[in-house]
Protein backbone atom coordinates (compact mmCIF):
# COMPACT_ATOMS: atom_id res chain seq x y z
CA UNK A 1 0.00 0.00 0.00
CA UNK A 2 1.11 3.31 -0.78
CA UNK A 3 -0.58 6.72 -0.27
CA UNK A 4 0.97 9.50 -2.14
CA UNK A 5 0.05 13.45 -2.97
CA UNK A 6 2.31 14.24 -6.35
CA UNK A 7 3.24 17.79 -6.79
CA UNK A 8 -0.49 19.02 -5.19
CA UNK A 9 -1.46 22.72 -5.08
CA UNK A 10 -4.19 24.40 -3.16
CA UNK A 11 -5.38 27.81 -3.25
CA UNK A 12 -8.21 29.77 -1.22
CA UNK A 13 -8.93 32.30 -3.00
CA UNK A 14 -5.44 34.22 -4.79
CA UNK A 15 -3.86 32.55 -1.18
CA UNK A 16 -1.59 28.95 -2.03
CA UNK A 17 -1.53 27.15 0.67
CA UNK A 18 0.72 24.37 -0.37
CA UNK A 19 2.36 24.27 -3.80
CA UNK A 20 4.25 21.51 -5.76
CA UNK A 21 4.04 19.69 -2.89
CA UNK A 22 5.06 15.68 -2.92
CA UNK A 23 4.90 13.01 0.10
CA UNK A 24 4.17 9.14 0.52
CA UNK A 25 3.56 6.73 3.06
CA UNK A 26 3.49 3.31 2.67
CA UNK A 27 2.32 0.72 4.93
CA UNK A 28 3.53 0.26 8.83
CA UNK A 29 5.46 3.83 8.01
CA UNK A 30 4.82 6.48 10.16
CA UNK A 31 4.92 9.64 8.98
CA UNK A 32 4.85 13.16 11.13
CA UNK A 33 4.03 16.08 9.37
CA UNK A 34 5.57 18.90 11.45
CA UNK A 35 5.62 22.48 11.07
CA UNK A 36 3.79 25.64 12.96
CA UNK A 37 0.41 26.63 12.80
CA UNK A 38 -1.31 27.94 9.19
CA UNK A 39 1.45 26.55 7.26
CA UNK A 40 -0.96 23.67 5.75
CA UNK A 41 -1.04 20.42 7.12
CA UNK A 42 -4.71 19.88 7.61
CA UNK A 43 -4.89 20.91 4.17
CA UNK A 44 -2.41 17.96 3.11
CA UNK A 45 -4.25 15.72 5.42
CA UNK A 46 -7.18 16.34 4.11
CA UNK A 47 -5.82 15.91 0.10
CA UNK A 48 -4.36 12.67 1.51
CA UNK A 49 -7.86 11.84 3.27
CA UNK A 50 -9.35 12.69 -0.34
CA UNK A 51 -11.91 15.12 1.20
CA UNK A 52 -10.32 17.98 -0.82
CA UNK A 53 -9.85 18.17 -4.68
CA UNK A 54 -6.20 19.25 -5.54
CA UNK A 55 -5.92 22.49 -7.57
CA UNK A 56 -2.99 20.68 -9.28
CA UNK A 57 -1.27 17.55 -9.05
CA UNK A 58 -2.44 13.95 -8.20
CA UNK A 59 -3.81 11.79 -4.92
CA UNK A 60 -2.51 8.26 -5.32
CA UNK A 61 -3.95 4.98 -3.84
CA UNK A 62 -1.53 2.05 -5.09
CA UNK A 63 -0.78 3.76 -8.26
CA UNK A 64 -4.74 5.48 -8.62
CA UNK A 65 -5.27 8.51 -9.71
CA UNK A 66 -8.11 9.34 -7.03
CA UNK A 67 -9.35 12.38 -9.05
CA UNK A 68 -9.70 10.69 -11.67
CA UNK A 69 -11.87 7.94 -10.36
CA UNK A 70 -16.17 8.51 -10.66
CA UNK A 71 -17.49 9.07 -7.37
CA UNK A 72 -18.16 5.32 -6.56
CA UNK A 73 -15.07 4.20 -7.29
CA UNK A 74 -13.02 7.40 -4.93
CA UNK A 75 -15.62 6.04 -2.18
CA UNK A 76 -14.23 2.49 -2.31
CA UNK A 77 -10.62 4.20 -2.17
CA UNK A 78 -11.71 6.84 0.56
CA UNK A 79 -13.11 3.69 2.64
CA UNK A 80 -9.33 1.99 2.74
CA UNK A 81 -8.49 5.20 4.69
CA UNK A 82 -9.30 6.50 8.35
CA UNK A 83 -8.83 9.78 9.57
CA UNK A 84 -8.61 11.23 13.44
CA UNK A 85 -9.24 14.70 13.82
CA UNK A 86 -8.26 17.24 16.81
CA UNK A 87 -11.46 17.20 18.08
CA UNK A 88 -13.36 13.97 19.35
CA UNK A 89 -16.18 14.49 17.83
CA UNK A 90 -18.52 12.00 18.43
CA UNK A 91 -21.86 11.11 17.46
CA UNK A 92 -24.01 11.29 20.34
CA UNK A 93 -24.78 8.08 21.13
CA UNK A 94 -23.18 5.09 22.67
CA UNK A 95 -18.90 4.52 22.72
CA UNK A 96 -19.63 1.12 20.92
CA UNK A 97 -22.01 2.37 18.27
CA UNK A 98 -19.72 5.21 17.56
CA UNK A 99 -16.76 3.13 17.07
CA UNK A 100 -19.28 0.76 14.92
CA UNK A 101 -20.10 3.87 12.76
CA UNK A 102 -17.30 3.20 10.01
CA UNK A 103 -18.25 -0.53 9.84
CA UNK A 104 -21.72 -0.03 9.48
CA UNK A 105 -21.86 2.12 6.30
CA UNK A 106 -20.21 -0.44 4.76
CA UNK A 107 -22.27 -3.24 4.96
CA UNK A 108 -25.33 -3.05 2.59
CA UNK A 109 -28.62 -1.19 3.10
CA UNK A 110 -30.87 -4.46 3.65
CA UNK A 111 -28.56 -5.30 6.34
CA UNK A 112 -28.23 -1.90 7.97
CA UNK A 113 -32.18 -1.60 8.07
CA UNK A 114 -32.62 -5.06 10.05
CA UNK A 115 -29.52 -4.09 12.31
CA UNK A 116 -31.79 -0.65 13.24
CA UNK A 117 -34.97 -2.71 13.54
CA UNK A 118 -33.27 -5.45 15.89
CA UNK A 119 -32.04 -2.62 17.90
CA UNK A 120 -35.13 -0.73 18.61
CA UNK A 121 -36.31 -4.13 20.07
CA UNK A 122 -32.94 -4.83 21.99
CA UNK A 123 -29.27 -3.32 22.51
CA UNK A 124 -27.36 -5.47 20.51
CA UNK A 125 -23.86 -6.78 21.22
CA UNK A 126 -20.73 -5.06 19.44
CA UNK A 127 -18.96 -7.02 17.34
CA UNK A 128 -15.20 -8.00 17.74
CA UNK A 129 -13.90 -5.47 15.99
CA UNK A 130 -15.83 -2.96 17.91
CA UNK A 131 -14.11 -4.64 21.12
CA UNK A 132 -11.06 -5.04 19.64
CA UNK A 133 -10.34 -1.13 18.17
CA UNK A 134 -11.82 -0.07 22.02
CA UNK A 135 -9.61 -2.42 23.63
CA UNK A 136 -6.32 -0.92 21.84
CA UNK A 137 -7.09 2.28 23.44
CA UNK A 138 -7.68 0.58 26.76
CA UNK A 139 -11.75 1.54 26.77
CA UNK A 140 -12.93 -2.21 26.13
CA UNK A 141 -15.13 -1.91 28.98
CA UNK A 142 -16.55 1.32 28.20
CA UNK A 143 -19.02 0.63 25.18
CA UNK A 144 -21.95 0.79 26.67
CA UNK A 145 -21.52 4.73 27.97
CA UNK A 146 -23.05 7.41 26.20
CA UNK A 147 -20.25 9.04 24.52
CA UNK A 148 -21.20 12.58 25.97
CA UNK A 149 -20.43 11.40 29.60
CA UNK A 150 -16.83 10.67 28.65
CA UNK A 151 -13.88 12.51 29.36
CA UNK A 152 -12.06 14.88 26.54
CA UNK A 153 -8.75 12.19 26.74
CA UNK A 154 -11.39 9.46 26.88
CA UNK A 155 -13.32 10.77 23.83
CA UNK A 156 -10.61 11.27 21.70
CA UNK A 157 -9.35 7.71 22.16
CA UNK A 158 -12.92 6.84 21.31
CA UNK A 159 -12.05 8.73 18.01
CA UNK A 160 -8.98 6.89 17.60
CA UNK A 161 -10.68 3.28 17.81
CA UNK A 162 -13.51 4.40 15.29
CA UNK A 163 -11.08 5.15 12.61
CA UNK A 164 -9.27 2.06 13.47
CA UNK A 165 -12.29 -0.35 13.90
CA UNK A 166 -12.69 -0.90 9.82
CA UNK A 167 -8.92 -1.85 9.89
CA UNK A 168 -7.73 1.06 7.12
CA UNK A 169 -5.16 1.02 5.43
CA UNK A 170 -3.84 4.42 6.03
CA UNK A 171 -4.48 6.59 9.10
CA UNK A 172 -4.47 10.12 8.89
CA UNK A 173 -3.96 12.02 12.33
CA UNK A 174 -4.34 15.64 12.15
CA UNK A 175 -3.15 16.91 15.81
CA UNK A 176 -4.53 14.23 18.01
CA UNK A 177 -2.71 14.82 20.98
CA UNK A 178 -3.01 18.72 21.02
CA UNK A 179 -5.78 18.85 23.53
CA UNK A 180 -4.56 16.18 25.81
CA UNK A 181 -3.14 15.71 29.04
CA UNK A 182 -0.06 13.36 29.20
CA UNK A 183 -1.51 10.41 30.23
CA UNK A 184 -3.70 10.19 26.92
CA UNK A 185 -1.49 11.72 24.86
CA UNK A 186 0.93 8.39 25.91
CA UNK A 187 -2.26 6.15 25.49
CA UNK A 188 -2.75 7.93 21.75
CA UNK A 189 1.09 7.32 21.10
CA UNK A 190 0.66 3.92 21.82
CA UNK A 191 -2.44 3.31 19.96
CA UNK A 192 -0.06 5.14 16.98
CA UNK A 193 2.71 2.13 17.51
CA UNK A 194 -0.06 -0.88 17.77
CA UNK A 195 -1.61 0.66 14.54
CA UNK A 196 1.96 0.79 12.42
CA UNK A 197 2.61 -2.85 13.95
CA UNK A 198 -0.51 -4.02 12.47
CA UNK A 199 0.64 -2.26 9.26
CA UNK A 200 -1.33 0.44 8.96
CA UNK A 201 0.50 3.68 7.08
CA UNK A 202 0.40 6.62 9.73
CA UNK A 203 0.43 10.30 9.24
CA UNK A 204 0.93 12.40 11.93
CA UNK A 205 0.21 16.06 11.69
CA UNK A 206 1.54 17.62 14.92
CA UNK A 207 3.26 20.67 16.22
CA UNK A 208 4.54 18.49 19.32
CA UNK A 209 8.29 17.95 17.71
CA UNK A 210 8.77 15.23 20.65
CA UNK A 211 5.67 13.98 19.25
CA UNK A 212 7.47 13.35 16.06
CA UNK A 213 10.77 11.86 17.41
CA UNK A 214 8.90 9.63 20.00
CA UNK A 215 6.61 8.11 17.45
CA UNK A 216 7.19 8.64 13.51
CA UNK A 217 9.46 6.76 11.30
CA UNK A 218 10.19 8.89 9.25
CA UNK A 219 9.63 13.26 9.29
CA UNK A 220 8.45 15.79 7.14
CA UNK A 221 9.33 19.72 7.90
CA UNK A 222 6.72 22.06 5.77
CA UNK A 223 7.95 25.22 6.07
CA UNK A 224 5.95 28.48 4.64
CA UNK A 225 6.74 27.14 1.03
CA UNK A 226 6.26 23.64 1.23
CA UNK A 227 8.30 20.48 2.14
CA UNK A 228 11.82 21.72 3.64
CA UNK A 229 13.08 18.31 4.53
CA UNK A 230 12.17 15.11 5.01
CA UNK A 231 13.85 11.96 5.82
CA UNK A 232 14.37 9.60 8.90
CA UNK A 233 12.90 11.58 12.31
CA UNK A 234 16.44 10.51 13.79
CA UNK A 235 18.38 12.50 11.10
CA UNK A 236 16.34 15.16 10.68
CA UNK A 237 15.99 16.14 13.84
CA UNK A 238 19.89 15.84 14.78
CA UNK A 239 21.20 16.52 11.26
CA UNK A 240 19.33 19.10 9.44
CA UNK A 241 20.59 19.52 5.96
CA UNK A 242 18.13 22.62 5.55
CA UNK A 243 19.06 25.72 7.28
CA UNK A 244 15.40 26.83 7.87
CA UNK A 245 14.73 23.38 9.48
CA UNK A 246 17.93 23.61 11.44
CA UNK A 247 16.44 26.87 12.83
CA UNK A 248 12.95 25.75 13.23
CA UNK A 249 13.87 22.67 15.29
CA UNK A 250 16.31 24.64 17.27
CA UNK A 251 13.70 27.62 17.98
CA UNK A 252 15.11 30.10 16.01
CA UNK A 253 12.52 30.12 13.40
CA UNK A 254 9.52 31.18 14.72
CA UNK A 255 6.02 31.99 13.26
CA UNK B 1 -38.23 -2.41 30.04
CA UNK B 2 -40.01 -1.71 26.19
CA UNK B 3 -42.79 -3.95 27.45
CA UNK B 4 -42.92 -1.87 30.56
CA UNK B 5 -43.19 1.16 29.12
CA UNK B 6 -45.60 -0.29 26.31
CA UNK B 7 -48.07 -1.82 28.70
CA UNK B 8 -47.82 1.62 31.07
CA UNK B 9 -48.92 3.53 27.97
CA UNK B 10 -51.90 1.30 26.90
CA UNK B 11 -53.33 1.67 30.46
CA UNK B 12 -52.87 5.67 30.36
CA UNK B 13 -54.65 5.24 26.65
CA UNK B 14 -57.04 2.67 27.35
CA UNK B 15 -60.28 4.82 29.10
CA UNK B 16 -59.90 7.18 26.38
CA UNK B 17 -59.43 4.31 23.81
CA UNK B 18 -62.84 3.13 25.18
CA UNK B 19 -64.44 6.47 25.37
CA UNK B 20 -63.96 7.25 21.84
CA UNK B 21 -64.83 3.74 20.44
CA UNK B 22 -67.87 3.89 22.60
CA UNK B 23 -66.76 -0.45 23.65
CA UNK B 24 -65.94 -0.58 27.05
CA UNK B 25 -63.14 -3.33 27.93
CA UNK B 26 -64.39 -5.54 30.67
CA UNK B 27 -61.11 -4.59 32.96
CA UNK B 28 -61.87 -1.08 32.86
CA UNK B 29 -65.57 -1.25 32.76
CA UNK B 30 -67.09 0.09 36.28
CA UNK B 31 -64.87 3.24 36.41
CA UNK B 32 -65.67 4.08 32.97
CA UNK B 33 -69.41 3.26 33.65
CA UNK B 34 -69.34 5.38 36.55
CA UNK B 35 -68.09 8.61 34.96
CA UNK B 36 -71.60 8.18 32.78
CA UNK B 37 -74.29 9.45 35.13
CA UNK B 38 -72.05 12.23 36.34
CA UNK B 39 -71.11 13.84 33.13
CA UNK B 40 -74.40 12.45 30.98
CA UNK B 41 -72.80 13.02 27.93
CA UNK B 42 -74.90 15.49 25.82
CA UNK B 43 -74.14 13.81 22.66
CA UNK B 44 -73.57 10.85 20.30
CA UNK B 45 -70.59 8.81 21.14
CA UNK B 46 -70.57 8.27 17.01
CA UNK B 47 -69.85 12.08 16.98
CA UNK B 48 -67.37 12.35 19.38
CA UNK B 49 -65.63 9.52 17.39
CA UNK B 50 -65.56 10.78 13.94
CA UNK B 51 -64.70 14.39 14.45
CA UNK B 52 -61.71 12.60 16.47
CA UNK B 53 -61.32 10.23 13.74
CA UNK B 54 -61.45 13.32 11.25
CA UNK B 55 -59.27 15.80 13.41
CA UNK B 56 -56.20 13.27 13.72
CA UNK B 57 -56.67 11.79 10.34
CA UNK B 58 -56.25 15.31 8.67
CA UNK B 59 -53.56 16.46 11.22
CA UNK B 60 -51.73 13.59 11.09
CA UNK B 61 -51.72 13.50 6.96
CA UNK B 62 -50.83 16.97 7.14
CA UNK B 63 -47.91 16.70 9.58
CA UNK B 64 -46.72 13.28 7.54
CA UNK B 65 -46.55 15.18 4.37
CA UNK B 66 -45.03 18.70 5.79
CA UNK B 67 -42.05 16.65 7.64
CA UNK B 68 -41.37 14.31 4.20
CA UNK B 69 -40.90 17.74 2.68
CA UNK B 70 -39.39 19.72 5.09
CA UNK B 71 -36.46 17.28 6.12
CA UNK B 72 -34.97 17.33 2.85
CA UNK B 73 -35.38 20.96 2.13
CA UNK B 74 -33.99 21.78 5.89
CA UNK B 75 -30.78 19.77 4.92
CA UNK B 76 -30.49 21.27 1.64
CA UNK B 77 -30.51 25.03 2.67
CA UNK B 78 -28.34 23.90 6.21
CA UNK B 79 -25.75 22.17 4.27
CA UNK B 80 -25.19 24.26 1.33
CA UNK B 81 -24.45 28.22 0.87
CA UNK B 82 -25.55 29.76 -1.71
CA UNK B 83 -27.05 33.28 -2.83
CA UNK B 84 -30.38 34.26 -1.10
CA UNK B 85 -29.51 31.61 1.49
CA UNK B 86 -30.84 34.30 4.12
CA UNK B 87 -33.94 35.56 1.95
CA UNK B 88 -35.24 32.13 1.61
CA UNK B 89 -34.47 31.70 5.71
CA UNK B 90 -36.32 34.87 5.94
CA UNK B 91 -39.20 34.12 3.88
CA UNK B 92 -39.34 30.51 5.63
CA UNK B 93 -39.44 32.29 9.08
CA UNK B 94 -42.35 34.75 7.88
CA UNK B 95 -44.28 31.72 7.03
CA UNK B 96 -44.53 30.55 10.96
CA UNK B 97 -46.90 33.40 11.02
CA UNK B 98 -49.63 32.82 8.18
CA UNK B 99 -52.72 33.86 9.40
CA UNK B 100 -54.65 30.47 8.62
CA UNK B 101 -58.06 32.29 7.30
CA UNK B 102 -55.84 33.49 4.74
CA UNK B 103 -54.05 30.03 4.06
CA UNK B 104 -57.78 28.65 4.04
CA UNK B 105 -58.88 31.31 1.37
CA UNK B 106 -56.07 31.10 -0.65
CA UNK B 107 -56.82 26.94 -1.09
CA UNK B 108 -60.22 27.70 -1.51
CA UNK B 109 -60.22 29.33 -4.51
CA UNK B 110 -57.25 26.60 -5.25
CA UNK B 111 -59.94 23.83 -5.31
CA UNK B 112 -62.58 25.50 -6.62
CA UNK B 113 -64.44 24.99 -9.74
CA UNK B 114 -62.28 27.29 -11.28
CA UNK B 115 -58.70 27.21 -9.42
CA UNK B 116 -56.02 25.42 -10.72
CA UNK B 117 -56.71 22.46 -8.20
CA UNK B 118 -60.89 22.78 -9.64
CA UNK B 119 -61.21 19.36 -11.50
CA UNK B 120 -59.81 16.97 -8.58
CA UNK B 121 -62.95 18.24 -7.15
CA UNK B 122 -61.75 19.03 -3.73
CA UNK B 123 -64.02 21.92 -2.51
CA UNK B 124 -65.17 20.62 1.09
CA UNK B 125 -62.80 17.32 1.23
CA UNK B 126 -60.93 16.32 4.23
CA UNK B 127 -58.43 16.38 1.32
CA UNK B 128 -59.03 20.34 1.01
CA UNK B 129 -58.32 20.66 4.66
CA UNK B 130 -54.99 18.26 4.61
CA UNK B 131 -53.95 20.70 1.45
CA UNK B 132 -54.34 23.83 4.08
CA UNK B 133 -52.79 22.29 7.16
CA UNK B 134 -50.06 21.35 5.29
CA UNK B 135 -49.30 24.91 4.29
CA UNK B 136 -49.79 26.05 7.67
CA UNK B 137 -47.68 22.99 9.05
CA UNK B 138 -44.37 23.57 6.51
CA UNK B 139 -43.01 26.59 7.48
CA UNK B 140 -42.71 25.96 11.62
CA UNK B 141 -41.50 21.90 10.61
CA UNK B 142 -38.83 23.71 7.74
CA UNK B 143 -37.59 26.30 9.74
CA UNK B 144 -37.35 24.57 13.33
CA UNK B 145 -35.70 21.60 11.41
CA UNK B 146 -32.94 23.97 9.76
CA UNK B 147 -32.57 26.04 12.99
CA UNK B 148 -31.59 22.07 14.45
CA UNK B 149 -29.28 21.05 11.27
CA UNK B 150 -27.73 24.72 11.34
CA UNK B 151 -26.88 23.52 14.89
CA UNK B 152 -25.33 20.06 14.56
CA UNK B 153 -21.21 20.73 14.71
CA UNK B 154 -19.82 20.53 11.41
CA UNK B 155 -16.81 18.27 12.88
CA UNK B 156 -19.84 15.32 12.99
CA UNK B 157 -20.48 15.75 9.73
CA UNK B 158 -16.49 15.98 8.95
CA UNK B 159 -16.22 12.70 10.93
CA UNK B 160 -19.24 11.09 9.68
CA UNK B 161 -17.47 11.23 5.73
CA UNK B 162 -13.55 11.01 6.88
CA UNK B 163 -15.31 7.33 8.38
CA UNK B 164 -16.35 6.06 5.32
CA UNK B 165 -19.78 7.90 4.93
CA UNK B 166 -21.69 8.80 1.71
CA UNK B 167 -23.41 12.02 1.01
CA UNK B 168 -27.10 10.03 2.65
CA UNK B 169 -25.22 9.12 6.10
CA UNK B 170 -24.31 11.85 6.69
CA UNK B 171 -26.99 13.30 5.79
CA UNK B 172 -28.68 11.00 8.06
CA UNK B 173 -25.97 11.37 10.85
CA UNK B 174 -27.12 15.09 11.33
CA UNK B 175 -30.69 14.38 11.39
CA UNK B 176 -30.06 12.13 14.29
CA UNK B 177 -27.79 14.77 15.79
CA UNK B 178 -30.44 17.05 15.50
CA UNK B 179 -33.38 14.58 16.34
CA UNK B 180 -34.52 17.00 19.53
CA UNK B 181 -35.11 20.25 17.43
CA UNK B 182 -36.85 17.97 14.60
CA UNK B 183 -39.12 16.22 17.14
CA UNK B 184 -39.66 19.91 18.52
CA UNK B 185 -40.28 20.99 14.72
CA UNK B 186 -43.07 18.12 14.33
CA UNK B 187 -44.96 18.76 17.42
CA UNK B 188 -44.74 22.82 16.49
CA UNK B 189 -46.31 21.95 13.21
CA UNK B 190 -48.73 19.16 14.70
CA UNK B 191 -49.68 21.86 17.93
CA UNK B 192 -50.31 24.41 14.44
CA UNK B 193 -51.93 22.05 12.62
CA UNK B 194 -54.88 20.39 14.69
CA UNK B 195 -55.42 23.43 16.85
CA UNK B 196 -56.28 25.33 13.62
CA UNK B 197 -59.73 26.67 12.89
CA UNK B 198 -59.87 29.10 10.45
CA UNK B 199 -58.64 27.37 6.90
CA UNK B 200 -60.24 23.92 8.03
CA UNK B 201 -63.57 25.77 8.01
CA UNK B 202 -63.41 27.85 5.22
CA UNK B 203 -62.11 24.97 2.63
CA UNK B 204 -64.01 22.13 5.24
CA UNK B 205 -67.27 23.77 5.73
CA UNK B 206 -67.67 21.95 9.26
CA UNK B 207 -69.53 19.52 7.93
CA UNK B 208 -71.42 16.56 9.53
CA UNK B 209 -74.17 14.37 8.65
CA UNK B 210 -77.38 13.61 9.51
CA UNK B 211 -76.53 10.53 11.17
CA UNK B 212 -74.63 12.77 13.35
CA UNK B 213 -70.78 10.96 11.75
CA UNK B 214 -68.64 14.05 10.64
CA UNK B 215 -67.79 14.65 7.33
CA UNK B 216 -65.10 17.42 7.56
CA UNK B 217 -66.00 18.32 11.21
CA UNK B 218 -63.09 18.68 13.31
CA UNK B 219 -63.04 19.10 16.66
CA UNK B 220 -61.76 23.01 16.82
CA UNK B 221 -65.00 23.48 14.31
CA UNK B 222 -66.81 21.22 16.54
CA UNK B 223 -66.26 23.61 19.49
CA UNK B 224 -66.79 26.53 18.09
CA UNK B 225 -70.27 24.89 16.58
CA UNK B 226 -71.27 23.94 19.99
CA UNK B 227 -70.45 26.80 21.78
CA UNK B 228 -72.03 29.58 19.23
CA UNK B 229 -75.07 27.35 19.59
CA UNK B 230 -74.62 27.26 23.47
CA UNK B 231 -73.81 23.73 24.30
CA UNK B 232 -71.10 24.69 26.54
CA UNK B 233 -71.16 20.86 28.10
CA UNK B 234 -70.23 19.06 24.82
CA UNK B 235 -67.71 21.99 23.47
CA UNK B 236 -66.24 21.76 27.32
CA UNK B 237 -66.22 18.34 26.55
CA UNK B 238 -65.04 18.27 23.07
CA UNK B 239 -61.89 21.29 24.10
CA UNK B 240 -60.91 18.45 26.85
CA UNK B 241 -60.42 15.87 24.10
CA UNK B 242 -58.43 18.02 21.87
CA UNK B 243 -56.16 19.15 24.81
CA UNK B 244 -55.79 15.16 25.34
CA UNK B 245 -54.78 14.12 22.29
CA UNK B 246 -52.13 16.63 21.84
CA UNK B 247 -51.06 15.73 25.18
CA UNK B 248 -50.75 12.12 23.81
CA UNK B 249 -49.00 12.70 20.91
CA UNK B 250 -46.50 15.14 22.46
CA UNK B 251 -46.11 12.22 24.48
CA UNK B 252 -45.06 9.73 21.76
CA UNK B 253 -43.01 11.87 20.01
CA UNK B 254 -40.80 12.88 22.86
CA UNK B 255 -40.59 8.61 23.63
CA UNK B 256 -39.61 8.19 19.62
CA UNK B 257 -36.80 10.70 20.29
CA UNK B 258 -35.12 9.33 23.58
CA UNK B 259 -36.06 6.04 22.07
CA UNK B 260 -33.60 7.24 19.49
CA UNK B 261 -30.88 8.08 22.11
CA UNK B 262 -29.13 4.00 22.23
Amino acid sequence: MVLRARDVAVSYGDEPVLEGLSVGVEAGDVLAVIGPSGVGKSTLLRLLALAETPDDGTVELDGTDAWALDNGDRLRLRRRIGMVFQEANLFDASVARNVEYGLRVRRLWSDRLRDWAASIVGPSTPTDAVTEALSVVGLADRGDQPAGSLSGGEAQRVSFARALAYDPDVLLLDEPTSDLDPRNTALIEEAVSAARDRGIGVVLATHDMHQAERVADRAAVLLGDGIAEIGPTDRVFEDPNDDRTRQFISGELVY
Amino acid sequence: MECERFRKLTVFLEPIASLVSGGLSPAIAPPARSLVPLVSFPFETVYVRSIVAVSLYVSLCAVLASTLVSLPVALLVGFNDFPGKGLLTAAINTGMGFPSVVVGLVVLFAVSSQGPLGELELMFTREAMILSQFVLATPPITAISLAAIDGVDGGVRDAARALGGTRLDVALVTLREARYGIATAVLAGFGRAISEVGSVLIVGGNIAGVDGVSKTRTLTTAIQLEARQGRYETAMVLGILLVVLVLLVNGIVVRIGDGGVR
